[in-house]
């Protein structure tokens, strides 16, 4: 199972990406400054975006899925039980777990951004994709959720998972680590420990980079 | 002095609560309240009942910048000389003032490569960016930022303390989840499912969060006495 970016670019404007890089099974990091590619990068890889040259394929991938930044963008139903069910998962199991029982009919536009993004993932991870692509998935969550999450990410051991983040303090234990610098997709590493100890773009030196130290 | 008595709005209850000048951090779990006091500090909303006043005066009256997490529900015009310039112009100030005063914030926040691009096509980190020009461009005596940290990199946000800093506001007020950036406040505030469980300086919060996922991790090597 892989993904393959093959001389795959992207313009608008001044802002340019170029990809050249195979996406193979395990949990990858894609990180790069603010604006250089990491959202059009997601975009392009699960599909939604076409490249203006180059070409995406996906072999043995059957199934996939895009966690867009902002959560807003997936809503569907007009209450968190429809939303639930709209995306084929355990209703009563995702509300109780998230503690959302006493609001099953409230819309999920009343929730805090913290509280949609959590509901939102939650559904996503209740099913099993071949290729799981997050982008900053990590944003809007408290400190214990992104701790949650980093666990959940991390038992997933099916297929591609790919995270493009800004996130810094929390993260799990990655396997391959991936930049975008100077409008370029990178692969920098496959060593989390080493890797923690040497990227630089603002890490800041001590953070934990894993779940389980 | 921000003053906030026998408040209750939404999920939010607080019964006395004062905030001082400088840099406060709001922080606590996903629905805890943050952005609802965010919001009724700017003005946006009104309190059900109680009374939020700044120097004595409502909300409403304090020239207020605003960075809403999402800047997609803030942001008003199509092109970044626009949207950042637009604070000034509702004033009516001067187009040669509006021209210095967005060159100069653009400069500061190192985003002047973005002036000419449409909102559109800039990327989540971009639009917090012009939205934090857009906050700043009228030195508001009150700053007010929503969880803006989670979309930008460490280089990006120094950019906006020291924006922050020139800006010379007297109260800035911002949620995060960065607990280590919360450490460096003048004041911290803890939010618990609407109400404040702590309030004061961060060795005096953190110190009593110790254990819990909200303790600063560049701490965790010397405990709080």
């Amino acid at each position: 199972m892989q993904l393959i970016l093959n001389k795959v670019t992207a313009h608008r404007g001044s802002f340019k990406l170029f990809a050249d890089n195979t996406f193979s099974r395990g949990l990858h990091l894609v990180c790069g400054a603010v604006g250089s590619g990491k959202s059009t990068l997601a975009l392009i890889m699960a599909g939604l975006l076409a490249p203006d040259t180059g070409v995406v394929s996906c072999p043995s991938v059957s199934t996939s899925m895009l966690s867009l930044q902002f959560p807003e963008y997936h809503i569907t139903g007009l209450t968190l039980a429809d939303e639930c069910r709209s995306w084929g998962v355990d209703t009563g199991k995702i509300l109780a777990e998230e503690g959302f029982v006493a609001r099953t009919t409230a819309s999920p536009l009343r929730l805090s951004r913290g509280e949609l993004k959590r509901l939102h993932l939650a559904c996503l991870l209740a099913n099993e994709y071949d290729m799981l692509l997050l982008d900053e998935p990590f944003s809007a969550l408290d400190c214990q959720q992104k701790e949650i999450l980093c666990n959940r990410i991390a038992a997933r051991n099916h297929g591609i998972t790919v995270i493009f983040t800004h996130e810094r303090e929390i993260l799990p234990r990655f396997e391959r680590y991936w930049e975008i610098r100077n409008g370029r997709l990178g692969y920098l590493g496959a060593d989390p420990d080493v890797l923690c100890s040497t990227i630089t773009g603002g890490w800041t030196t001590g953070n934990r980079c894993a779940c389980h130290e | 002095m921000i003053e906030i008595t026998a408040l209750s709005h939404k999920t939010l209850f607080i019964d006395h609560l004062t905030i001082g000048e400088g840099r406060t951090f709001l922080i606590g779990e996903n629905g805890g309240g943050k952005t609802t006091l965010l919001r009724l500090l700017s003005g946006i909303e009104e309190p059900e009942s109680g009374s939020v006043r700044i120097d004595g005066l409502l909300p409403r009256l304090i020239d207020t910048g605003w960075v809403n997490e999402y800047p997609d529900k803030s942001l008003l015009f199509s092109n970044v000389f626009d949207e950042i310039a637009s604070p000034l112009r509702f004033q009516k100030v001067p187009c040669l003032v509006v021209l210095n005063r967005v060159n100069e914030i653009v400069e500061q926040l190192a985003i002047r490569h973005l002036l000419d691009r449409p909102v559109r096509e800039l990327s989540g980190g971009e639009r917090v960016l012009v939205a934090v020009a857009a906050a700043l461009i009228n030195r508001p005596e009150l700053v007010l930022l929503d969880e803006y940290d989670s979309h930008l990199d460490n280089a990006c946000c120094r950019q906006i303390d020291g924006a922050i800093a020139v800006a010379g506001s007297r109260y800035v007020i911002r949620s995060t989840q960065q607990m280590d950036t919360a450490a460096t406040g003048d004041t911290v505030i803890v939010l618990h499912k609407g109400q404040v469980v702590a309030s004061g300086s961060p060795h005096d919060v953190f110190c009593g969060l110790k254990g819990t996922p909200f303790y600063p991790r560049s701490w965790r090597e010397s405990a709080c006495s």
